[in-house]
């Protein structure tokens, strides 16, 4: 027998052969009584090793810890929270359209408002699981620069983190901690963390063609739309602005806008927190 | 919103019963990777530690059993990586095989083998665990959990052309090991070379193998 059959039937028997070289095989096993032998004993060769399957037993304890392991392991939402979330986020939105009779806060627009609350969700709960030690950062920096160059050839667009500068009498009020990459509608979104009077607050930033911010409470503030909803006791703001979509989670009063520092902490900026506040 | 949520949870609870379900197979994969019970056992928990941690974050697609083997693969090899670098390794290269241990160190008082009063499963056992590393991994990954050879090339990272050859020289392999139970007086040659089918079986059947 020729090797190169020798080693067809091997790979015939594994699935591995196709169209022509499959059909010539099963044509010379006919013909040829040595590669049929041949054939018939690999088959019962590899039916001897798969019915030695398992050659080990797992060990009751390794079942057991595994188990303990799957039963411990954080969800992004625990089932049992599941109607009580959705029974909030209704409250919330019914509160948004009560708001919208009496002030300036418009009804959300409802055909966004799947993708909206998709990304405040997951950027409500990429900041719960960072804050409670489950999620590490993968770069740590206090430089928004490193920051910036770290994601250029890493997410789809174009992230420039804004540095602070110092006006006369005012220190930092904000301290950058770092960022990872999270995962968003099968692509990569930022995830930059920051603290504010040791009280943490995350931005999560995709594409404006990914997602666009909706649902929730809506503000009109400086020429932009921003979104407010409260989920998990998180105050998360998101707006659109020169194609990016941002999220911005923190615990801060009213409606969070103290975090929004980060980005504007000039003091001839805080006037334009104001249309934010409640 | 409460309907996505229960797709979620649908969908996470059908990934923790299907990685659950591959617990005996990665657990013999560690076993054929490690040959050391304490070590498979740490492995097996380390891997499906980082599958539900991975998992909480973004749901694996596609194809879970690989997804996880892979997780075990790159696990060990990072492991062994380490240890090699460190000084009381004894200068034992990554990708060497530790003389000491061509078998199971001590097989005594063992309730995770199953084939021990078969001397067949017996043999199978030992003759795989005998085997170099590389032609170990394949052969468990093939014959034992079924995977293609493109799965393989995916869970050891390398070009499906060397996981073939792999293949093929660990059944060659395995077959001269196994020889004094499958094949009998044949040894490790194949049934070529002038057999007929019908002396062919009466060989097979002296040996075992049928």
């Amino acid at each position: 027998m020729r090797e190169h059959v020798a080693h067809l039937i091997e790979l015939y028997l594994d699935e591995e052969l196709q169209g022509e070289e499959r059909r010539y095989v099963e044509a010379h096993v006919v013909e040829c009584a040595e590669c049929r032998a041949r054939l018939e004993w690999e088959r019962r060769f590899m039916a001897l090793l798969a019915h030695a399957r398992p050659l080990y037993e797992v060990p009751e304890s390794v079942r057991a810890r595994v188990e303990q392991m799957r039963a411990r392991t954080p969800r992004v939402r625990p089932r049992a929270w599941s109607w009580a979330l959705g029974l909030a986020a209704l409250l919330l939105i019914g509160l948004a359209l009560r708001g919208a009779l009496r002030e300036r806060v418009l009804p959300p627009t409802a055909d966004h408002t799947r993708h909206s609350s998709e990304f405040a969700l997951l950027a409500a709960d990429t900041h719960q699981r960072w804050v409670r030690g489950q999620l590490p950062l993968e770069i740590r920096s206090q430089s928004p620069e490193e920051i910036s160059a770290w994601f250029a050839d890493k997410v789809p667009f174009n992230l420039k983190l804004p540095s602070f500068r110092e006006f006369p009498g005012q220190s930092k009020p904000y301290q950058l901690e770092g960022a990872r990459l999270v995962s968003f509608k099968n692509d990569y979104a930022a995830y930059v963390t920051y603290r504010m009077r040791n009280r943490p607050i995350s931005l999560l930033v995709t594409s404006e063609t990914v997602v666009r911010p909706s649902g929730g409470e809506e503000i009109r503030a400086q020429g932009l739309v921003f979104h407010f909803e409260e989920i998990n006791g998180w105050k998360v703001l998101t707006w659109s602005d020169r194609g990016l979509t941002y999220a911005l989670v923190s615990d801060f009063e009213e409606r969070g806008q103290a975090s929004c520092m980060v980005c504007h902490p000039g003091a001839n900026e805080q006037h334009k927190l104001e249309e934010l506040r409640r | 919103m409460i309907r996505r949520w229960r797709a979620r949870n649908h969908a996470e609870r059908e990934f923790e019963r299907q990685a659950l379900a591959y617990l005996d197979g990665l657990y013999n994969f560690a076993m054929a990777l490690t040959r050391d019970r304490t070590e498979a056992e740490d492995l097996v928990q380390e891997t499906y530690f980082r599958a539900f941690r991975g998992a909480a974050q973004k749901l694996p697609t596609g194809d879970v059993k690989a997804w996880l083997f892979t997780i075990m693969r790159h696990i060990w090899i990072n492991d062994r990586r380490r240890r090699a670098r460190q000084p009381d390794a004894e200068g034992l290269e990554v990708g060497e095989e530790e003389p000491g241990r061509a078998v199971m160190a001590d097989d005594r008082h063992r309730p995770d083998l199953l084939h021990e009063q078969n001397a067949l499963g017996e043999a199978i056992r030992r003759a795989i665990e005998s085997l170099p590393e590389v032609y170990r991994e394949v052969i468990v990954l093939r014959f034992l959990e079924g995977f293609s050879y493109s799965q393989i090339a995916t869970i050891l990272g390398c070009p499906a052309g060397t996981v073939m050859s792999r293949i093929s020289r660990a059944r060659a392999e395995l077959r001269k090991r196994l020889s004094p139970y499958v094949y009998g007086e044949y040894a490790a040659d194949p049934p070529h070379g002038g057999a007929n089918g019908e002396g062919e079986e009466k060989r097979l059947r002296r040996g075992g193998i049928i």
